[in-house]
């Protein structure tokens, strides 16, 4: 029987229509391979983006020293390990001295990431995947300008001479330490202890950096984490680039939605293969049932051909899909800063499980209905298959629905997807039935191509509205991409444009403010509006006090667990969205996060140590902050009356150019007291990541379309042989060319241009469901859909129809009709 | 000695849903043909003939009354049992041929013995196409050949099985004159040669009176001739 079946499918192979399933499969399986694999490599490369943040995979911190016992556990799970010691001290130089934060790290250090060191100062800097050696130090360019120092000339740490070896550029981990406000230098650990500068009492933060296997990295957290005591803290990556995280969940899940959409296109090109397969085998079936194959024999002959059709689109498509994931990883090579990591094998299955599904959802079915024609139909070719059941759709509709959720690991998207194309099929059936009709209607007769292009549309109305849908789908599903790829885009952009602030200026009194302002202005810098800063600490709730409710710290919000920057400001600042409540009403306003963690909403009441002083006052406001705005922000906002007594320092943000820093540090030099803090790496380093993930959403998008433009063409060839007929009728009749053409053009065009319109509407209700519920922003308007939906609809789908039929304008009509 | 009963029909009804409602195709038909008999059904258009021969060949199942073929009931098989018998006893000939259009011509031809699981499948084939004078297309597929052509690798393909009983439903309705004798020739030698009864449905009288019996179709009721 295998024997048997094998041979019948090679047979079948050279009409095409096995072809055409196996074609439709290696496209599902390799659409769905090329984008998770990528997907894979670049989470993976997200992830050692976010390790570069915090220079390992695990960081445990600490106020005190790193428990030896930490470091014998992190070893025996074979954990890589560094220290480093931060703390704040004098830095001399001759006479100059600064107060500095300094690195003291071991020679592992970074276990993630690297260094930027450079010989110039100011400059861009060279990767470096070694700290500096015993003996030498390493200044960022703004403290070696305050010292006055250059390399190979020594500074003083302590006791300690050390030579200043290079410049740095940028600190692995160190992105805790843009909240440290003094310029920084690094240096190796083991000359900490000469400099004996660390005493007892002294700040410091000691951290153990690990890095390995996640097992092993899981395991020690488990061990470690519940000895942990006050001041010691656990971070992994994702936390420590909050910044940029954001915007990484949002690629992720665009990429997701990619992945979706190839799987939805799959399951379409899949159906698609497997009703021609079923058109075109109903006689094939019923004369081997009068030749006496038993339903038994058939579904074995079947069965096997499935099995082995799978196994074939599957191996091929997963080929194909590595090959295409490798292309595109090779095409963007050129455009990411950093290379991809290997995919991994082990993502090859949902690949795999997509051609699964899609083959059970679409062709088994079909193939089962295939096997129970009745051979009567060999004799009254009238009597087919019996009607799509319902049982059967929803078979597809659920596969695919399925395979969205194991896709994205959860229920929302692809329910706003299913949503979307549930209400499509409704809407194409009721505006294509109205149409169609209408246009019937309007041109009735055969003398021009328009009567005959619309009556050919009425006629076969089933056939054209299932066409209308599968069209409106792929445009849709191509037009729900570039909306959400431009509008994610547009986002970014919006969100850290090039000028985006780089440096803050603490510690301004209000008397440097003008002085500042002149400086800046000289230089041509653009500046934030300036904030005081008073600091207070918020000591009870509604009348009860923060130790009564969180008696020894345990569990504290972070809003009670440190004292907080206060300001006052007459209206909402850049980035703050006011949620609810008076943002002019005399109390105070809060951020809508720590609102939350703090349980905290309108009305509520906190009362507040400012300097010695209690306030109380009732929160009349709650906003929203965008953290990534690079704009000073606060928790908490407070009427002007209540801080006005105190004595402020005020805060700032401005963009300083490369060209600008050295200037600007000199004109600032004669403001010692004041802070500058220098966020320009972590700015560097989130615009990376977005510029990379910008150009891999475009090339994703840009597979996707070529995937869509396929199916587009499987769908036009499923409904060509009646075109032709039909095409090669009318010519025997003496129609000329031209007539025919024209027809074409017609039902073609008309099919474009109302797939293209519906697929404007139906992906614009779903960029809207997906900004608001998936990637959490501002819902917008988006024309761009709306003028390429017809546009892609006419020209590709008249395009694509017109050079599938362009035989029936070609060959002579007596060869088509014998055909048939 | 006498000849075994090939099909024996007793009161057979049959009746479709249609969209005016039940309608009653064959009414109460009885007929007994016995075995190397060559019976000829003709009738009107829309009479029933296509209907009683695929009743009589398994296809489908009557509404009412009973078939026997071989000694075996059909109207109480189901479509396994049945596709068993037809493989066992029956052949067909269609009127538009029905050859599967992805095989050759030999291939159409082996596919019954093929079904079977019969080695020598490919060596019956060859001979019967040789038989049916088309040695030189063997390799054709059907839209390379001309419809007398196909018609005669049908033929082929029907005596593959060597079946006991051969439906043939107009086999000369698509062809022209010249060919449609051709196609008859073959058909009755093939017939004959094989000792196989013959049930075939046509229009054409001339091709009618061939046959050892004689049987007129008219609104769902049979008379012998």
């Amino acid at each position: 029987m295998v024997n048997f079946a094998f041979k019948l499918m090679l047979r079948d192979l050279r009409s095409g229509d096995i072809l055409m399933l196996l074609m439709a499969l290696i496209i599902s399986v390799s659409t769905v391979t090329t984008i998770s694999l990528f997907i894979d490599r670049l989470q993976l490369s997200f992830e050692q983006e976010s390790a570069n943040l915090l220079a390992a995979d695990r960081l445990i911190r600490s106020d005190e020293a790193i428990p030896k016992n930490w470091q014998f556990k992190a070893r025996e799970l074979s954990l890589k390990q560094a220290r480093r010691t931060s703390f704040g001290t004098m830095i001399f130089s001759g006479d100059a001295l600064q107060l500095s934060q300094l690195s003291a790290v071991t020679d592992s250090y970074p276990l993630k990431g690297a260094y930027l060191v450079d010989d110039t100062l100011f400059a861009r800097g060279q990767p470096s995947k070694q700290p500096p050696k015993k003996g030498e130090v390493w200044l960022s360019s703004r403290l070696a300008s305050l010292l006055n120092v250059r390399i190979g000339e020594k500074v003083e740490v302590g006791e300690l001479q050390l030579t200043v070896a290079k410049y740095l550029v940028r600190d692995p981990g160190s992105s805790s330490s843009a909240f440290a406000i003094s310029p920084r230098a690094v240096m190796n650990i083991r000359d900490l202890p000469s400099t004996k500068v660390i005493i007892p009492g002294s700040r410091v933060r000691y951290s153990l950096l690990l890095a390995g296997e996640p097992v092993d990295l899981e395991n020690f957290e488990s061990w470690v984490v519940p000895e942990l005591k006050e001041g010691q803290r656990w971070r992994t990556p994702v936390e420590k680039g909050e910044r940029i995280g954001d915007t990484i969940v949002k690629a992720e899940s665009f990429l997701l939605l990619a992945g979706i959409l190839a799987v939805v296109m799959s399951g379409i090109a899949m159906a698609l293969a497997s009703t021609r397969f079923v058109k075109r085998h109903l006689v094939q079936v019923a004369v081997l049932k009068t030749l006496g194959a038993t339903p038994k024999v058939l579904i074995k002959v079947f069965s096997i051909q499935f099995v082995i059709l799978f196994f074939t689109g599957a191996l091929l498509g997963l080929a194909v899909g590595w090959g295409g994931q490798g292309v595109i990883s090779s095409l963007l090579s050129g455009l990411m800063s950093t290379s991809l990591p290997e995919p991994s094998v082990g993502r090859l299955w949902l690949g795999t499980i997509t051609g699964l599904v899609s083959m059970v959802a679409f062709c088994l079915p079909m193939m089962l209905r295939l096997i129970k024609i009745s051979p009567m139909s060999v004799l009254h070719p009238s009597r087919k298959l019996e009607k799509n059941s319902l049982a059967l759709y929803s078979m597809g509709f659920i596969g695919i629905y399925g395979l969205m959720c194991i896709y994205t690991k959860g229920f929302l998207l692809p329910s706003i997807m299913t949503l979307a194309m549930l209400a499509i099929g409704i809407l194409v059936s009721i505006v294509g039935w109205m149409v169609f009709k209408l246009g019937r209607s309007l041109t009735s007769g055969a003398t021009s191509g328009w009567q005959i292009g619309f009556a050919s549309l009425y006629r076969r109305l089933l056939p054209n509205l299932f066409q209308l849908l599968v069209f409106t789908l792929i445009i849709m599903l191509g037009l729900v991409l570039v909306g959400v790829k431009s509008s994610i885009v547009t986002e970014w952009q919006e969100q850290l444009p090039v000028d985006a602030p780089n440096h803050y200026l603490f510690n301004v009194q209000k008397d440097q403010i003008e002085q500042i302002n002149a400086s800046t202005e000289n230089l041509r810098v653009l500046r934030s509006d300036w904030y005081p800063m008073v600091r207070g600490r918020v000591i009870s709730v509604n009348g009860k006090s923060i130790q009564t409710l969180y008696p020894e710290g345990k569990g504290e919000p972070e809003l009670y667990e440190r004292e907080l920057n206060l300001t006052w400001s007459h209206s909402l600042g850049k980035g703050n969205k006011l949620l609810s409540g008076d943002f002019s009403a005399d109390g105070l306003s809060i951020e809508q996060r720590v609102a939350k963690a703090a349980n905290l909403s309108l009305g509520d009441t906190l009362t507040l140590n400012i300097g010695g002083n209690i306030v109380s006052l009732p929160i009349t406001s709650v906003r929203s902050v965008d953290w990534s705005s690079m704009q000073p922000n606060f928790y908490l906002i407070l009427p002007k009356r209540v801080l006005d007594g105190y004595s402020a320092n005020f805060v700032s943000s401005l963009f300083i150019s490369n060209e600008n820093a050295q200037p600007f540090y000199k004109s600032m030099s004669q403001h010692p007291t004041v802070s500058i803090l220098n966020v320009g790496d972590i700015l560097k380093q989130i615009q990376t990541v977005i510029e990379q993930l910008s150009e891999a959403i475009q090339l994703v998008l840009l597979c996707i379309l070529i995937a869509g433009a396929l199916v587009l063409i499987a769908s036009v060839r499923a409904t060509l042989e009646e075109r032709l007929e039909e095409g090669a009728l009318l010519r025997v009749l003496g129609a000329k060319k031209a007539l025919v053409q024209q027809s074409l053009v017609v039902e073609f065009g008309a099919l474009g241009l109302f797939s293209g319109l519906i697929a404007a509407a139906g992906a614009e209700a779903c960029v809207y469901a997906l900004q608001v519920f998936i990637f959490k922003s501002q819902a917008s308007w988006h024309p761009l859909l709306w003028a390429l939906g017809p546009l892609i609809g006419i020209s590709i789908i008249t395009a694509i129809g017109l050079f599938a039929s362009r035989i029936v304008l070609k060959v002579p009509p007596m060869h088509l009709l014998r055909d048939f | 000695m006498a000849k075994r009963t090939a099909i024996k029909v007793s009161n057979l009804t049959h009746t479709v849903t249609a969209n005016t409602g039940d309608l009653t195709i064959l009414k109460g038909i009885n007929l007994e043909i016995k075995e190397g008999e060559s019976v000829a059904i003709v009738g009107s258009s829309g009479s029933g003939k296509s209907t009683l021969l695929g009743l009589l060949a398994g296809l489908d199942v009557n509404t009412s009354g009973e078939i026997v073929l071989y000694g075996q009931a059909f109207s109480s098989l189901d479509e396994e049992k049945r596709a068993i018998i037809r493989g066992e006893y029956v052949g067909f000939i269609f009127q538009s041929f029905h050859l599967l259009p992805s095989l050759q011509a030999i291939e159409n031809v082996m596919l019954p013995a093929e079904l079977k699981g019969d080695e020598g499948a490919r060596k019956k084939a060859e001979q019967l196409l040789d038989k049916v004078g088309l040695s030189h297309r063997l390799t054709h597929y059907p839209n390379q050949l001309s419809g007398g052509e196909q018609q005669r690798v049908a033929i082929a393909r029907a005596f593959a099985s060597s079946p006991k009983i051969l439906f043939a439903d107009e086999p000369t309705g698509n062809l022209d004159e010249a060919n449609g004798k051709i196609i008859i020739k073959q058909l009755f030698e093939l017939n004959k040669s094989q000792g196989t009864t013959l049930i075939m449905v046509t229009h054409d009288n001339e091709l009618a009176k061939k046959c050892d019996r004689h049987m007129v179709m008219s609104e769902g009721s049979l008379v012998e001739k």
